[in-house]
């Protein structure tokens, strides 16, 4: 039972059946798609359907009530699809290969054209392109395996497996190689199905969008899962993951089941007639609603061919026809081979291409990582730069300098900053630039902002070029006490809040007038003769070696004497107009044999030196001067000794004693002590000379190292002493009290230990 | 290469050709020349003919009329025009010599001069 409608075709009046209809109305757009590229494509669709029209109305005339599918598939044998005429008609554009056989090839050409990587393009492009028909990431990888004629899933292989080096070999590509349609594959997404759902869905979307068998990645996703569950199992009901594989596959677990959670999340389920063909990677156009309802009529056809082969059959058509039909079937058996070799090619395939979007969201995680990075990176640099303008006035010489460092700043730092915030903008809108003028542009200010640097550098370093050092004498009057402090003096004035709202403690104080550096450094020597001696020794670089004297000298920095303390000047302070050229001040305390020497903890507290190190010469011999100078720390009182500097405790040989010794047992203070006594004038010796290596090295870091070491020392004693730390600390403060007049310090080491074993825990 | 894709470029490159020999007799309606050239063996598509038809006229090579029928709307009637009966000549004389070349090379049953003894030279 079927309903007929009539239509007006071609100033005819025409009974059809619905169903007919439809597929003459399907064939007439195929029709009119075929042509639509033809000069005269209106004249030959009108030609065409008059003859449509007229054999219809033969039919009726002959007795038909209305045209049937039967009636219409005749017609459309008699006229031919628009595939047929591609194999006929000379000036045709198909480039890929045909055959003869009309109907059953069709379908074999469409998927020639969509899965075969090579065919149809690679006469065209040796040039090479970014695929954007192909693409996983920027389509570099198909782009270059169609200029290589080879399957872009190698190319996506190799890429994978040399990522450290391909990853940016595929960012310059990505960035230098035009993009191009090389209409290789119809775009595919990626979509949730919920027709064949486990869960969500996504298994099966993957597996429609690799091609591939469903279970294939619910393996990938299940598998694991199953392991480490059977794992946890055998494990107890604690998930163990001590051994390796329960650790391998519990994060496996973790990551998969993440990726399937944000895929679940992430993913739209297709749900339209278009979401699914996208889903499955078909053409969403009239061509592949065409191909769908071709496959439907194919048995029409293949009815009515028959149909009428068997009326029109004589006696010799049917032979011709038989041989033609051998032919044919000879021909359906290669088209069948040449299908299943892209049908098997589909499945390999999809899982490579499976492999290659994994490694596109990891792509994606290390590049997003890159961008974030280098985005806090030069957002911190540009913060940076604003905060070290009110420095400039101190360090920049004219204006020149000055606009160049303006220029930097925003050049060379803010300019990456504009171009990556506008770069995931981009991204994220998914807006296609037409032009590269922007990126012209942003490369043109950034490599201005570059040579800015350069001479910016260049012209600043030249100021820096020459050194000079002027010493300062002061006298003091000898300690009665036979003991010399050196503190650091209060400022006159305490400014807060003045820089990134804090007591700012660094090595410069800048204030609206004056900037306040505290490159200083206190060193202990010992003493020719029996006095004490200070002096200090003021250096400044320079662009000449008078204008690098002349900064010596006008520093200012003054030692004020109490009883027996030296207060030292918080820094010396350079006023506005004046420049920073690595001004520092070395106060040298040159202390007696037997005489006894206390730096206090503001001296490090206060002072922070540093070096600017030019790399033109060493200042080694000046800095740290090995022969005469000692590592001392601040807040333990010293006392000169033939040998060097010694504690008045003791407690640095008994650590020392204890490194050297690896004495774990001797964990009591005293016993330690005498340990060491016992061992006499030959340990002292070895002692020195280890001094003496050590402050070769840079103190600082020697420094630093030192207390680590303490540190352990003190760590492996807590342990021991875990529950007694108390008496322990006790006894440590008395045995130090008898020898340290201001009992500032019970012993460093311990004071250490309970703040680490907190941080520790 | 295979042999479908030989013998369709064989037939693609004679077809306006033929289609011009069929209308040389006469003025043809499209479907009687689908059946001449049934006749002779060589099958072709209506949906083939008409886009070569239309180029053919729009190249003046062919001219058409439209042709009471007794069945519904006029018919185009195709016919040669002077230029299109010099092209066909042309082609005709090109197909002649083309057909003799060929049969004349295809027809040739002794074997080519024996090479075992000669060296190959380039």
């Amino acid at each position: 039972m079927k309903k007929i409608i009539n239509i007006n075709f071609q100033g005819r009046v025409i009974p059809i059946e619905e169903t007919a209809y439809d597929l003459l109305k399907t064939y007439v757009d195929s029709l009119r798609r075929h042509f639509v590229n033809e000069d005269g494509r209106d004249e030959i669709i009108n030609d065409i359907e008059s003859r449509i029209a007229e054999l219809f109305s033969e039919r009726l005339k002959r007795g038909s009530a209305c045209i049937t599918d039967e009636d219409v598939s005749a017609v459309i044998a008699s006229i031919g699809r628009p595939e047929d005429f591609d194999e006929q008609d000379g000036e045709s554009s198909s480039a890929g290969p045909t055959t003869n056989t009309a109907g059953s090839s069709s379908n074999y050409d469409q998927k020639q054209e969509q899965y075969s990587w090579t065919h149809a393009t690679a006469g065209k492009n040796t040039r090479l392109f970014r695929n954007a028909d192909d693409k996983i990431i920027a389509g570099v990888c198909s782009g270059l395996a169609d200029s290589l004629r080879i399957d872009p899933v190698i190319m996506r292989i190799l890429f994978v497996l040399f990522f450290g080096v391909s990853f940016w070999i595929y960012v310059v590509l990505w960035i230098v190689v035009p993009v191009q349609s090389l209409k290789t594959k119809v775009t595919k997404r990626l979509y949730r199905d919920p027709e064949h759902r486990a869960i969500g869905g996504v298994c099966s979307g993957l597996a429609a969008y690799f091609n591939t068998e469903i279970w294939i990645p619910r393996l990938i996703f299940g598998v694991p899962l199953v392991i480490s569950i059977l794992n946890g199992a055998l494990h107890g009901p604690f998930f163990n993951f001590h051994h390796g594989l329960g650790f391998v596959s519990g994060s496996l677990v973790s990551t998969l089941v993440f990726i399937y959670v944000i895929l679940w999340i992430v993913l739209p389920e297709a749900t339209t007639t278009s979401e699914k063909l996208e889903m499955r990677g078909e053409k969403i156009d009239l061509n592949s609603i065409r191909d769908t309802v071709k496959e439907d009529l194919q048995g029409f056809r293949g009815r009515a061919e028959k149909f009428g082969a068997e009326v029109k059959e004589t006696a010799q058509q049917f032979a011709s026809r038989t041989s033609s039909f051998a032919q044919q079937s000879g021909q359906r058996a290669q088209s069948f081979a040449a299908e299943a070799g892209p049908m098997a090619r589909r499945t390999g395939y999809g899982l490579g291409h499976f492999i290659a979007v994994m490694f596109k969201i990891f792509f994606f995680f290390i590049g997003g990582c890159i961008v974030v990075a280098l985005l806090g990176v030069l957002v911190s640099l540009f913060g940076a730069g604003i905060a070290v303008m009110p420095f400039k006035d101190y360090i920049l010489d004219g204006q020149w300098q000055s606009l160049l460092a303006w220029c930097v700043l925003i050049l060379f730092i803010g300019v990456p900053i504009i171009a990556v915030i506008v770069w995931i903008i981009r991204r994220i809108a998914g807006a296609k630039s037409r032009n590269h003028f922007i990126g012209y542009a942003f490369g043109m200010l950034w490599i201005i902002g570059l040579f800015c640097l350069i001479a910016l550098t260049v012209a600043v370093k030249r100021n820096f070029d020459y050194k000079a050092r002027v010493q300062q004498d002061f006298n003091i009057t000898q300690p009665l006490t036979g003991k010399l402090i050196v503190k650091v003096a209060n400022s006159a004035v305490q400014y807060y809040g003045a820089w990134w709202g804090g007591n700012w403690s660094g090595p410069f104080n800048l204030t609206d007038d004056s900037l306040v550096v505290k490159n200083v450094r206190v060193k202990i020597e010992k003493s020719n003769d029996s006095v004490y001696h200070v002096f200090a020794t003021k250096s400044s670089n320079g662009s000449s070696g008078i204008q690098a004297e002349g900064f010596a000298r006008t520093l200012g920095f003054q030692i004020n004497q109490q009883d027996s303390t030296l207060y030292l000047d918080n820094g010396f302070s350079l006023p506005a107009g004046q420049k920073f050229r690595n001004q520092q001040v070395l106060v040298t305390v040159q202390v007696p044999i037997g005489k006894r020497i206390l730096v206090d903890r503001s001296v490090s507290r206060r002072y922070h030196w540093f070096i600017i190190d030019r790399g033109r010469y060493d200042d080694w011999d000046w800095d740290y001067d090995s022969e005469s100078s000692y590592y001392y720390n601040d807040g333990v009182e010293y006392i000169m000794t033939p040998g060097g500097l010694e504690r008045t405790d003791g407690k640095d040989k008994k650590h020392v004693s204890n490194r050297r010794n690896n004495n774990d047992e001797d964990n009591n203070d005293d016993n330690g002590y005498n340990n060491n006594r016992n061992n006499g004038n030959n340990g002292k010796a070895e002692r020195y000379r280890y001094q003496q290596i050590e402050d070769s090295i840079r103190i600082k870091a020697r420094a630093k190292l030192r207390e680590e070491m303490r540190i352990k020392d003190s760590l492996d004693r807590e342990k021991k002493l875990k529950e007694v730390i108390k008496t322990s600390s006790v006894q440590t403060r008395k045995n130090s009290a008898g020898t340290n007049d201001d009992g500032d310090m019970p012993g460093n080491h311990l004071i250490f230990s309970p703040v680490l074993i907190f941080a520790i825990r | 290469m295979n042999i479908e894709n030989t013998q369709s470029q064989m037939r693609k490159g004679i077809l306006e050709f033929c289609i011009l020999s069929v209308i040389r007799r006469g003025e043809a309606y499209p479907s009687d020349i689908v059946e001449e050239m049934k006749a002779a063996n060589l099958n072709i598509f209506e949906g083939t003919l008409y886009p070569l038809l239309t180029r053919l006229k729009n190249a003046d090579m062919l001219t058409y009329r439209w042709v009471e029928s007794n069945s519904g709307p006029p018919r185009k009637y195709f016919s040669l025009t002077e230029k299109g009966l010099q092209f066909y000549n042309e082609l005709e004389k090109t197909w002649n010599e083309l057909a003799n070349a060929v049969n004349a090379l295809a027809k040739k049953t002794e074997s080519l001069p024996d090479t075992t003894n000669q060296n190959p030279s380039f």
